[in-house]
């Protein structure tokens, strides 16, 4: 007996509660108190009309528009006996990991054959130990031995980092107004005098952090240490939104949360697909602006920018949408790997053009540089 | 027993006061008030959400408590605080009095020295159940989602120095969101849920000529025809119903005179970017004609 007819039911009661198991099996959030809200709901006069009925059981059933979109379908081909639409539609989250691909290895951080480099410049720094060296390389001159050192340093210090910002943000608030509920408390033994004043311990506003990644093939040597340098901040702020941006942006704050960063990054790499093309800025902050700036972008919110700067898209969308995302956050920074490169000037039009828009514009591209971040963050 | 409505009362009872309910937010009022469930309204601003919450507490003829949230409100703005000032003076003037320490406490913590906000007021009305307006929830931080919870569920109130009050009344709940974020789905659990849209043609019409009676058809028509066609444009703000009515109004002081609608843009769009947008792509072609 097919489960999914009104008409397959003995009873109108036995078809609601039939309903909202096939409803649940459906992928809707519908539990036994909604089964008998529905039930309640017929019972009070609500099944005499059609229509009638089935908006209240989109009230009941239902908790977001792209839900009611879907109740919308499943009523009618359940009680409207309406003909099954070329096979079950598609909305369970499908999350096939795929095989890796090249994309992923670059991710990975091995693959994309990288030029024999021979001793760089940073290993030849004399006299200094050699964490301070890693620490000062350029992400781009890593040489395979050193990459997985590099990695471990950078984990440590960013997560040091991370911790430092937050138990900075508590101290700096200690001093908040007087606690009157508690005050009068102690009082009573003192006969009511208010001797000591308590006092209230500002709650630390939460810090948002909003990061839009640049992930286009001019980029490939830094996105991967900054993708993870994004998963440290990740551990110590509540609220990181990240994304990432070439041709077009995705949102990735949901893939951060992967305890194992391996994972993460290869589910990230199934995700874009057009890693490691051109750079459409100017686009990619459009849709940022259009798709997520009002729910991300809302009341002490910095925003971090880590990108080269090297645009094929329009400069003037560029300019207007950083200047729509600038009027919406508290703090603009870019961060721009290129700028530690000896003798860079932000020429190109795409950076020169955004550079009026920004608040803190810094290099990225090595450990120390990053650590820098830190007086920024906390300034905010 | 209080009176049970049906949805054509609901719909004419609502008709009459000014606010036009199509059938299926008629359904879901009527729903919420048999089950006595709160009910979440999400949708773009402007679409008379918090209205609802208005009009029904005028067709039930009860009292409408209001609390709008904002980042960082907090239990004691939205559900209760003592008044500190007089229990500083009521400790003052009890000091030389025989009373013990115990009496003393138990006095300034009366319900005397109670201030009710919002939430609170909302469960202890006695006379009949009012109806609460939790605005903008979205706005509102985590916890204090968390905390509306309790309240939502069982309608009572744990104060720590006087007990659990318990809803005398269960007031009638209204939640409106503007999705500015995603709610918990605890809370979204304990409601019944609709999505306000923006109105049709017909609707959009019917509305405006509530507020407007005089207006003649035509010109009805083309004023909400135009704000309809704005509205499927990408704009900074998309315009809601209070925004055409602003607009109708301002046309009808101008006398519905030609050009009139390109200086009042301004009651309809409210950035100028939107404004040039518009005026760009030819609005005053479009002219009211008397």
């Amino acid at each position: 007996m097919h489960l999914d007819k009104a008409g397959n039911y003995n009873s109108l009661s036995e078809a609601i509660v039939g309903f909202s198991q096939y409803v649940r099996l459906e992928g809707l959030n519908v539990g036994i108190k909604e089964c008998q809200e529905a039930l309640l709901a017929a019972q009070i006069g609500t099944i005499d009309n059609p229509n009638v009925f089935g908006y209240a059981l989109k009230s009941i059933f239902c908790s977001s528009q792209e839900e009611g979109e879907l109740f919308d379908l499943l009523f009618r081909r359940f009680w409207l006996k309406e003909a099954m639409i070329a096979g079950k539609t598609t909305y369970k989250n499908q999350t096939n990991i795929q095989k890796q691909s090249p994309a992923s290895l670059v991710w990975m951080g091995v693959g994309e054959q990288q030029e024999e480099q021979k001793e760089e410049e940073g290993q030849n720094v004399s006299g200094a130990n050699a964490i301070e060296r890693l620490r000062k390389t350029d992400f781009s001159k890593i040489s395979d031995m050193d990459s997985t050192l590099v990695e471990e340093l950078a984990m440590q210090l960013w997560q040091q980092m991370a911790k430092r910002l937050k138990r900075k943000l508590k101290q700096s608030h200690s001093k908040g107004p007087i606690d009157l509920r508690k005050t009068i408390r102690k009082s009573i033994g003192n006969g009511g005098d208010p001797i000591r004043l308590i006092r209230k311990n500002k709650i630390p506003r939460k810090q948002r952090l909003v990061i839009l990644l640049d992930v286009s093939g001019s980029m490939d040597k830094y996105s991967f240490f900054l993708l993870r340098f994004i998963c440290a901040l990740r551990t110590y702020f509540e609220t990181v939104e990240a994304f990432l941006f070439s041709t077009n942006l995705i949102r990735i704050t949901d893939y951060l949360d992967a305890t194992d960063l391996g994972l993460t990054l290869q589910l990230l790499s199934a995700k874009a697909h057009n890693w490691s093309s051109g750079t459409k800025i100017g686009d990619c902050f459009q849709t940022f602006n259009e798709h997520y700036a009002k729910q991300v972008l809302v009341g002490q919110s910095t925003t971090i920018v880590l990108s080269d700067g090297l645009d094929t898209g329009d400069i003037d969308v560029l300019v207007e949408e950083l200047g729509k995302i600038k009027r919406r956050t508290r703090r603009l920074i870019w961060l721009n790997p290129l700028k530690g490169m000896e003798g860079y000037e932000p020429t190109q039009r795409a950076m020169s053009a955004a550079l009026p828009s920004l608040d803190v514009f810094h290099s990225a591209h090595n450990l120390n540089s990053l650590l820098e971040l830190e007086n920024y963050l906390l300034h905010v | 027993m209080k009176k049970q409505y049906n949805i054509t009362e609901l719909n004419s009872g609502f008709d009459q006061l000014g606010y036009i309910l199509d059938e299926e937010l008629a359904t879901i009022v009527f729903l919420m008030l048999h089950l006595q469930k709160p009910l979440l309204l999400e949708g773009n601003p402007g679409v008379g959400k918090t209205e609802v919450a208005n009009i029904l507490a005028r067709f039930l003829g009860t009292e409408l408590i209001r609390l709008q949230c904002y980042e960082g409100l907090d239990v004691h703005s939205a559900v209760y605080e003592w008044n500190y000032q007089k229990q500083l003076l009521s400790i003052k003037i009890q000091e030389s009095s025989q009373k013990s320490d115990m009496e003393k406490e138990n006095h300034i913590f009366s319900e005397d020295f109670l201030m009710q906000r919002p939430l609170l007021q909302s469960i202890t009305q006695t006379t009949a159940p009012p109806v609460l307006l939790i605005d903008e929830i979205d706005r509102a931080d985590e916890e204090f989602e968390a905390y509306l919870l309790e309240l939502l569920s069982a309608f009572q109130i744990s104060i720590p120095e006087m007990g659990t009050i318990k809803a005398t009344h269960k007031p009638y709940v209204i939640l409106t969101s503007n999705r500015t974020r995603e709610l918990s789905d605890a809370l979204k659990r304990r409601c019944l849920y609709h999505w306000v849209d923006f109105p049709s043609l017909e609707k959009e019409m019917q509305i405006v000529h509530k507020h407007l009676p005089h207006i003649e058809h035509h010109l009805l028509e083309r004023v909400v025809g135009l704000v309809q066609e704005v509205r499927q444009q990408k704009l900074e703000k998309t315009p809601g119903i209070a925004e055409t009515i602003d607009w109708a109004r301002a046309l009808e002081a101008l006398g519905f005179k030609d050009g009139s609608q390109e200086k009042s843009l301004g009651c309809l769009l409210k950035s100028t970017k939107d404004i040039a947008k518009v005026k760009a792509q030819g609005m005053e072609q479009i002219t009211l004609g008397v």
